[in-house]
This record gives C-alpha cells, structure tokens and sequence, in this order.
C-alpha cells in the first residue's frame, strides 16, 4: 500500500457515503499536538503496518505493534498517548453507521449486504467488548490491501466488493474478538462468562444468535453445546435465569411486579405472570404475597 | 406402573430420574446452575437458581416422561452434595448466596482448631474432620467475618432443606447428610452443643433433624397441581451423595471399599462400626442409625485430567474436551506403567485425604530427556490413581479390603478402571449403571414402601457384573512408582507451604 488519504469528498469516495475516512500513511516525523485523544462519529478501525504506537482508547492505554488491529467505537476518545502520532505506518478506515446504539443495536446502512439479526448479533458484539485491540490479527490487515486496491484502481464491480469487504471486516473483527475472549477448549469457563454477561443485561432481549455469537460458535453447535453442558436449550438457560432473577426481587418489598418482570426481560408484566405460573404454579403476585412479613 | 423419583442437588447441577420398581432407571434429566467464584478461596451458589432449575427439570421431566406413559409417582427422594451452608432471615428470605461444600474460606478457622485438644473431642463427637468445608468451620468464618449477616440470619441451613422447605414448608435436615456438617453428634443423634457453642448458634437456628426415611412433608398444593402430582406423593429426606453413592454402589459388607472419581473423589467403606483414626484422615458419616460410610476425599480427581487436557491436548473441534481426552487416553495407553519413571503428584487444589494438606501443590518429578508428551499424560492419569491408592491403603490400616467397584464418570472409563485394579492390586467391578446416587436413592425409596426389608437386602441387589482382574506384573512397577510418590508427598512439605505463600502474595 502506497501513503494515501481519502477523505469524504474524494472523488474515490463518491460513491461510498458512509466512508468518511480510508488512509494508509508511512508517518516518519513527529508532529506535536497532531493526533490529540478526540471523540468521532464514526465506526474507526485502524491496522498497524509498522513501528509501535502507544494510544489512548477511552482513557486506558494500549501499546499497539504490526499486525494489531485497533476498533473504536462512535463517541470514545482515542488519540495519541503523548498528542502525536508515533512513527511507523499504519492504515485506518473511518466508517458511518447508521445506527449503533448503546443497548448494542446496530443498523449499519443501506451499503451493507448484512442481514438484520447478524447486524444486531455484531452490534452486541462491539458494544460489549471491553478489549479495543486484537493482536496479531493478520487477516483484517489482507482485507485492508483489497480494500486499498479497491478504492484505488476502481475495476468494475468495485463499488459492490468495497461494501463487501467492510461487511467482511465487520464480520471478521466480530469473530476474533469473541474468540480471544475465549479459549475454545474450556466450555464451562467460556459459558460461565457468558452467563455472567446475560445476567449483567438481563432486560436485553437476548436471541440465540447474539449468545451464540458471544462465544464464537454457530448456532447449532452452540445450542449442542449448551444443551449438554446445562441439560436446557440456550433459551430456557435464559428463562431460568430470568425467573431466579424476578424471584430474588420479588422477596424484596421495594420493587414493583411490572418493573421486575421488565428489569428481567420479560416482554411485559401479563408474559411475566404467565411464564411463572406455568413453572411455579403461583402467580408472581401471590408468590410474593406468601415471601413477605404478615403487616 | 409405579414410579419412584430420586433428585440429585449435585455440586453443578441437579439431575432427576425415575425408576421402576424393580430398580430399573426409567429415564433422567438434568439442569446445571453456576457456581460464582467472587474471590480466590469462595465457592457459591445461589439456591433461587438452584430451586428453580430444580423445578423446571421436575417439570419437564414428569411432562416428557413420566405423566404422558401413565406412571403413578409414589416418592421423590432427595440426595444433595454435603457442607453446604446457607443463611436466611426471620422471613426465610436467603440473605446471600449459599456457601457450596469447595469453598475453602474458613481455612483459618479449622487451621486453628484442627490440631487442638478440643478439635478432637469435636472430630471424635462429629466424624467430620476439622477442614474449612465443614459447615462448621464456615458458620464460623459468617460470625467472624460477616457479623452483620450472622447478626440477621434467623436460621442456617444446607441447600437441601432450603429446597424440602420451599416445596413443602418444612424446615429438615436428615441425620445422614446433618453427619457431614460437623454439628451433629453421631453417636447421640442430637446436636453437638459443644460444636454449636464454638460456631455461636442455638438449636433453634438449626433445622429440624429427622431420619433419611422421614416422608411426611407434604409438598404444597400449588406445586401439586403445577406438577401434576398426587396429593399423596411422599416427599423422602433421603441422604447425602456420598453415602448414597456409597450405597448405591452395592458394596454393604465386609471387605468392600467403593471408588468414586467425578471431579474429585473418595474412597469409602460402610460398616456397623465408626473408625477410629488419631491423625483425623477419615470421615464417618451416617447413613441411617446402624450404618456408617467412612473414608477419606481427594480434592484432585477428574478436574485435573480434564485441565490437563485443556491445556496441552488437541481440540480437533471447539471445546471438545472429550475428544481431546479421549485422544491423550490412547497416547497414554501406549506408554508403559510407571510411565519411564515421570511421577505426578496432582494437588492442583490442595489435598484433603490423607496428607490434609491445603498449600500442596502438583509436581511432575523424574523428568529425563526422553520423556514426549504420551509420558505426562499417562503420568497425570497415574498420579491422580496414586493419590486414591494412598487413601485406600490408609483405610486398610483399620479395614480389610478384599475387593473394589468403582463409580463416577472417570473412575468407570475403561483405561483408568484397569490402572485402578492394577495399582490396588484388587480385582475391581464397575456398575452398567454409572450413576450410584441415583440407584442409592432408589434403594432408600424402596425400603421405604417396604419393597426391601432393610439395607443389606436392597444393597445386595445392585449388580456388578464386570471384573477387572490386577495385572501382577504391572502392580510390582507401580508399587515401585507409588514409594517414591508417597515420599514426595510428604518431603515436600515446607516447600509447599513456602510456594504457596508466594502464590498467594502474587494474587
């Protein structure tokens, strides 16, 4: 990749409206005050080439080397530790999502071939990530290249396969940062963190293929997985959890039953009421009733 | 036809069967629930979850495969992982989660009684040796360290009667599994007001005690019909996972001994007598008035195989630990006993029986240059047989051991029943059947409707059909091995300590 800059009202851009920035830059002076921590609307992604970066990402600091791939989400700050830019070289790409709120929805726009569960299951994904760097990630440093010659040399078909390689770089950085999370040879860890990221969201309504994506499994092999390990379908763990949860809150005067059975994400306070009667043959009202002190 | 249920609060998970009346496993479901590890030492549980996977389990269970072929539920008999604690207020509301049988807590708390004049009188009164597991020791460790909890808790309870009373009202405890708490007075049958008085708490706050027949808890009318079950259905106390296990394995009589290896493991034999053992190594636990299953825990069962293979074993899939445990089993099998001399002390959790030691630590001693990988596999298999052998050996000091079965999911594995039969140098039996708790569960049950007479008569029905026979050859190389093993693990004891007071200062 030769050192270049693209920046919204290229011509190379016109057609990519979302795109606001792709650069690939060989930084061999040091600039004072050039790359000061700063905030942006965009999705930033940025590939290391060479040298050694030392960067703020939302106020912790991170030594990022070849082969590193930095994610920083709408709205974190990230900037140079010390206000500049290190030298080495490195690529970046700066893209505009439509959507991508705090809850982990995530729209990408109209560009994107991603289908609208995959979308959300991603969006989850970044949102939840708590580690803004994946190392040694050789793969999204080739899908920069293409990327590079892409936008570049402009062969027919081009516009199509630059939405597709975002769409894949997306995909790809979902799936690294799902499985640097994990080991993948120790299920019962890897699901116990799982767990403990459903009951730190337990309004959110979870679907499978956000939990399956969280380990970074299919979602087959993930409800085998699941199943086996916890004798209940991904769901049903869910469910259990949900009514462990509303039963705890229950014991406690303070709560009412519409804010427990939506704090623990239940469509609504009627789907609640059903749900645990059904298991416990009380309704949540008449359970609480027989758990607090006669007044 | 009638049916009988078993349900199994396990150290996981809790497991559900049926048996017909002749003892036949119908059908069995399981439910796991989390264990939170919130600091280093702290194991808990949260008996809200474990409550309601045991009900969604009963449910599905009974709607799947017990009310759709017409079975007529006579009992559901209980059986539950031992030294659970948990505290509830004056409204019976659990005030935290449950402290579960692995935390090791209140290590200072039993260090400090252990080896005292009156830590005996209590092991001597109670058969539960003076360890941090004891719910003695952690009732202990809540009044010392939480004093505001201690201050609320109305009652202290094990996971188990909390479950009994939700279903039905009744705050019980069995002698059986009350024998493990360190409070109860095995020969008396009473609280131990000695032991009550040094943890700081009245009967009162104690669970009534009962036999592990007692079944006239009533199970409440809305689980009945959320159940679908009878009226009449009795609610049995039933025991302790380990006795159950004990008695589920058939090995009631002289000269028997049961192997147990799931993550941990023990070695037991029952008898009309407790033992009596100095050095505090053994348990006695009671399982009904006349019977008594002793023994001794290891920390360090399958857990440890299994982290060996999470470390340096081959997932062709991910997290497919079987496999990949299957693979280094064939690489170990190729190796010949004794593995070329690597030995494998395998306290990667401290070490309950018999060397009591909470700061031991794994070491794999003897390391030459031709040692591949197939070598550490079999030797990690092989050290965690040894550390069961110097168990058995130890109980042999005080019981003849002509034979063996074992149960559990590693000690039935084909390859390590052999190394068992070899090691020992007993001919050893393995059950069709794997789950023992379940079948002792049963045998409770039908004692109680009166389909056995009594213990020895529903013991002798288990079967045990397949024998392995010890290889003589092979046992010579390993009594070899096991010397050296022994040696080491005691010789190392001021390097342990001084390890693990650096471990702990670096976490």
């Amino acid at each position: 990749m030769n050192a270049v800059v693209l920046k919204k009202g290229c011509p190379e851009l016109l057609g990519f409206p979302h795109i606001v920035e792709f650069a690939s830059k060989k930084n061999s002076t040091i600039q004072f005050n050039s790359f000061k921590p700063a905030a942006a609307e965009s999705l930033r992604l940025y590939y290391i080439l060479e040298g050694k970066f030392e960067w703020f990402i939302e106020k912790q600091h991170y030594i990022l080397y070849p082969g590193d791939l930095a994610i920083v989400l709408p709205g974190q700050l990230q900037g140079g530790e010390k206000g500049f830019l290190d030298i080495g070289a490195l690529a970046w790409l700066h893209v505009r999502l439509e959507q991508l709120e705090g809850s982990g929805k995530m729209v990408p726009g109209s560009w994107s071939s991603l289908t609208e569960k995959e979308s959300k299951a991603i969006g989850k994904i970044l949102v939840l990530n708590t580690i803004p760097v994946l190392s040694k990630f050789k793969e999204a440093g080739v899908l920069f290249q293409h990327l590079y010659h892409e936008l570049l040399n402009q062969e027919i078909g081009y516009s199509t396969r630059v939405n597709h390689l975002i769409d894949e770089l997306l995909i790809l950085v979902a799936r690294q940062l799902t499985r640097q999370n994990s080991s993948r040879r120790d299920f019962p860890q890897t699901f116990m963190k799982l767990e403990q990221t459903l009951r730190e969201n337990l309004g959110h309504q979870w679907t499978l293929e956000e939990m399956a994506a969280m380990v970074g499994l299919g979602t087959t092999a993930f409800s085998e997985k699941v199943k086996s390990f916890t004798g209940f379908s991904p769901l049903n763990y869910l469910i259990n959890i949900r009514i462990s949860e509303a039963i705890r809150l229950l014991k406690r005067p303070d709560v009412n039953v519409t804010d427990i059975a939506l704090d623990t994400g239940f469509y609504s306070s009627q789907h609640f009421a059903t749900t645990f009667k059904k298991l416990t043959g009380y309704t949540p009202s008449e359970f609480r009733k027989k758990n607090l002190p006669n007044k | 036809m009638d049916c009988f249920i078993t349900i199994d609060l396990g150290t996981g998970a809790v497991k559900v069967s049926a048996f017909n009346p002749h003892g036949k496993m119908l059908h069995a479901m399981k439910g796991s629930y989390p264990t939170f590890h919130t600091r280093p030492d702290w194991s808990e549980q949260d008996p809200e979850q474990i409550f309601i996977t045991m009900l969604y389990v009963l449910k599905n269970f009974l709607n799947e495969k017990i009310h759709p072929k017409k079975y007529k539920v006579v009992s559901i008999c209980f059986s539950a992982a031992m030294h659970s604690v948990m505290t509830t207020d004056r409204n019976g509301v659990p005030l935290g989660n449950a402290i579960v049988w692995s935390d090791n807590r209140a290590k200072q708390e039993s260090q400090e009684l252990r080896n005292t004049e009156f830590g005996n009188m209590l092991y001597n009164a109670t058969g539960t040796p003076i360890h941090p597991m004891s719910p003695l020791s952690k009732i202990t460790w809540i009044k010392n360290h939480d004093p505001e909890r201690f201050r609320q808790a109305q009652k202290f309870l094990s996971i188990k009667t909390y479950i009994i009373q939700q279903l039905t009202g009744e705050y019980i405890i069995d002698h059986s599994l009350a024998s493990a708490t360190g409070l109860l007075n095995i020969h008396s049958l009473k609280w131990e007001e000695e032991a009550l008085r040094f943890a700081g708490i009245t009967p009162q706050q104690l669970p009534a005690l009962v036999p592990v027949f007692y079944s006239t808890a009533k199970l409440r009318r809305e689980y009945q019909s959320s159940l679908n079950l009878p009226a009449g259905v009795q609610i049995i106390a039933g025991s302790s996972d380990g006795c159950l296990a004990t008695l589920g394995g058939g090995i009631r009589g002289e000269g028997k001994a049961t192997i147990t290896i799931e993550d941990s493991g023990a070695v037991r034999v029952m008898g009309k007598k407790v033992l009596k053992d100095d050095k505090q190594r053994f348990f006695n636990y009671l399982l009904t008035e006349d019977s008594y299953v002793s023994g001794g825990p290891t920390n360090n069962g399958g857990a440890v195989f299994e982290w060996y293979a999470k470390q340096f074993g081959v997932f062709k899939r991910a997290f497919d630990l079987d496999d990949s445990m299957e693979t280094l089993m064939s690489d170990a099998a190729k190796v010949p006993a004794g593995s070329g001399g690597l030995i494998f002390l395998p306290y990667l959790q401290g070490e309950r029986a018999p060397i009591w030691n909470a700061d031991a630590k794994g070491v794999y001693f003897g390391l030459n240059i031709q040692h591949e990988q197939p070598h550490f596999a079999r030797a990690t298999i092989e050290g965690i047989l040894y550390a069961v052998y110097s168990i058995g050996k130890t109980l042999e000091e005080h019981r003849v051991i002509e034979s063996l079965c074992v149960n559990g999911r590693f000690a039935s594995l084909p390859f390590w029943t052999q190394l068992i039969a070899d090691i020992f140098n007993k001919p050893v039996s393995t059950k069709i059947d794997a789950d023992s708790v379940a079948v002792g569960a049963f045998l409770l049950s039908a004692i109680n409707t009166g389909i056995y007479k009594n213990l020895d008569e529903a013991a002798q029905t288990v079967q045990l059909p397949d024998t392995y026979k010890p290889k003589k050859s092979q046992h010579q190389i390993y009594k070899k091995h096991y010397a050296i093993f022994e040696r080491l693990s005691y010789k190392l004891f001021d390097e342990f300590k001084a390890i693990s007071a650096l471990q702990q200062k670096k976490g």
